[in-house]
């Protein structure tokens, strides 16, 4: 059954990302952006848990998230807060953000980094994209 | 390796605060501890590595990176300058001058962020006023768009909320007020407690649409969910401050509401009210650059000098001189990098057009973007090892004081040297 499992394309969900700084991402890029320290606070994003569960996803996970734009493989976090924020997602203003961002239609130059539209689906056993293979 | 005999306290150039308190504890010749400093702040002022200058990868002397840069940068017909936000005043006003030179567009990340405030500031259209006017007056603080605790760690801190100011001497429970309205809730949001108004993306122009209703006595009106009684008590609030202070952050910029209905607002609420604008401009010298290119062409960012007929030097502006349009459109045929990092910062859709034109960087750091680089140059890192004047998120004027001389030549001088080879 788990072999049959792994051939089986596991669904796409929509969800809109909003961009976000964080001082500790920030910090340790100071530090390296080539850190495991650094990876493992930018290559996240974050859902509402009742997201998480509706799209029978799990915490601490890899997931694929693709834009119009490009596609990356992040792990999933959960915020533990009072205000619910379903349909939204959050990720930090990082490399692994920007492979996703798309410029915005308009006249005023600023890329989508507040409304970001995007699908997210299970990586099953795909690792978290390198940051030598967002340059590349 | 020579220390600088400094003053009691160094300046920290890890945010356009440049906080003024650091105090620097030496072991030998290395800094061990930058004590005031927030964690960001520890990282930039410690973490300065020596590394050296390339050319297609592989390690060269300074001169030589310096001379290909030049060689580079004299064939180019179309060159684009991008970045400075991280230097230095001077630094930026070499930048400038050889932009003119060899008539290149010049553009840094205010283009994408803050820029239109910025204008608006520096035209007299926005009210603004100074941090030390904001920890000594101000009574209700709104963080629009902006999450200072992560971005701008000590605002809080060191002007805006908790301290003791002139008029604002009951502390910070009883004479100031702080109010966030944000897309999502963040570590500044928390502070603000019940003021916290959580709105949907791009809706930040309604609600400004409906407090100035409420201001004028009408009821507000929005699309979205929230209670009508809440936009009327924040009203209120704004309307009885005695003196208020918008920190407008990325997010208010992102939401892409426009500068005019800003201002608009603005406007409405100081007929009843005295409140102030601070863009909250990330990286320490971005006013700065803003302030340079403007004195100098009249627009704070996407400029291209071009020669005339007639040998003088025309000044053009507009979104398609803008580097995002630029490289998206593959305009430049050399790219000119100094301190910041497409890679971390833009969209890949555009930085990786990058790959496809010589591309020089000038920087003290390890980028993402020194990867698919023609040229690197390594800088000294300025307000560490290098000294000049910076501007700071509020307009005032702030020394760089060196703390250590690694040597290296900063980026004011390998602009110079560019100039000279070219
Ligand atoms: S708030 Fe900004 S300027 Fe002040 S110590 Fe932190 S990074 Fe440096």
């Amino acid at each position: 059954m788990d072999d049959f499992g792994k051939y089986l394309s596991k669904p796409e969900h929509e969800i809109r990302i909003i961009t976000y700084r964080d001082v500790f991402q920030s910090s340790a890029a100071e530090k390296s952006k080539f850190s495991d320290e650094y990876k493992n606070l930018s290559a996240i994003i974050q859902l509402d848990k009742k997201d998480i569960k509706k799209m029978g996803l799990k915490i601490g996970h890899n997931v694929i998230v693709k834009s119009t734009v490009g596609e990356v493989t992040v792990q999933l976090k959960v915020i533990e807060s009072d205000i619910p924020h379903q349909g939204f997602a959050y990720m930090p203003n990082s490399p692994w953000s920007n492979a996703i961002v798309p410029l915005s239609d308009d006249r005023s130059g600023v890329p989508e980094y507040k409304m970001l539209h995007a699908t997210i689906k299970d990586a099953k056993n795909e690792s978290i994209t390198l940051i030598e293979e967002l340059i590349a | 390796m020579v220390i600088f005999l400094r003053n009691k306290y160094s300046v920290c150039p890890g945010c356009s605060l440049l906080c003024d308190d650091i105090e620097i504890e030496m072991k030998g010749t290395e800094i061990d501890k930058a004590n005031n400093a927030c964690i960001k702040g520890v990282s930039r002022i410690k973490d300065t590595k020596k590394l050296e200058s390339k050319i297609d990868g592989n390690e060269v002397n300074q001169d030589e990176a310096i001379f290909k840069a030049a060689e580079l940068l004299q064939n180019a017909n179309n060159p684009l300058i991008f970045g400075l936000d991280n230097s230095t005043t001077e630094a930026q006003l070499e930048a400038i001058k050889l932009a003119k030179l060899i008539s290149a567009t010049i553009d840094d990340n205010s283009s994408f962020c803050q820029g239109p405030i910025v204008n608006a500031i520096l035209k007299n259209e926005l009210k603004t006023c100074t941090l030390d006017d904001v920890r000594d007056y101000a009574d209700v603080l709104v963080f629009w768009g902006a999450d200072p605790s992560n971005s701008h760690p000590r605002l809080n801190s060191k002007y805006a909320y908790y301290p003791r100011g002139k008029e604002r001497q009951r502390g910070w429970d009883e004479d100031r007020t702080a109010i966030a309205i944000d897309v999502r809730e963040s570590s500044s949001s928390v502070l603000c407690k019940d003021n916290f108004y959580q709105i949907p993306p791009r809706s930040d122009g309604e609600l400004m649409t409906a407090l100035s209703s409420a201001f004028s006595g009408k009821m507000p009106k929005v699309s979205f969910d929230i209670e009508t009684q809440r936009i009327l008590k924040l009203s209120n609030i704004l309307k009885k401050a005695k003196y208020g202070v918008i920190f407008a952050g990325l997010g208010l910029t992102y939401s892409q509401t426009g500068i005019e209905t800003i201002k608009n607002f603005l406007t409405e609420l100081n007929t009843y009210s005295n409140f102030h604008l601070i863009p909250m401009v990330g990286h320490y010298n971005m006013r700065g650059f803003n302030q340079a290119l403007y004195n100098e062409t009249g627009y704070v960012n996407r400029v291209k000098f071009v020669k005339n007929e007639s040998g003088n030097l025309d000044i053009k502006h507009g979104l398609q001189y803008s580097v995002l349009e630029q490289l998206n459109n593959k305009e430049p045929d050399t790219v000119l990098i100094i301190g910041t990092d497409p890679f971390t910062s833009m969209p890949h859709s555009v930085a990786k057009k990058l790959k496809e034109v010589p591309t020089i960087i000038i920087d003290p750091c390890e980028t993402l973007t020194e990867k698919i680089a023609d040229v690197v140059i390594r800088s000294a890192k300025s307000g560490i090892e290098c000294g000049g004047n910076a501007i700071r998120i509020d307009g005032t004027c702030v020394e760089l004081v060196p703390i250590i001389n690694s040597g290296c030549l900063c980026d004011e001088h390998i602009i110079c040297k560019i100039m000279e080879e070219i």
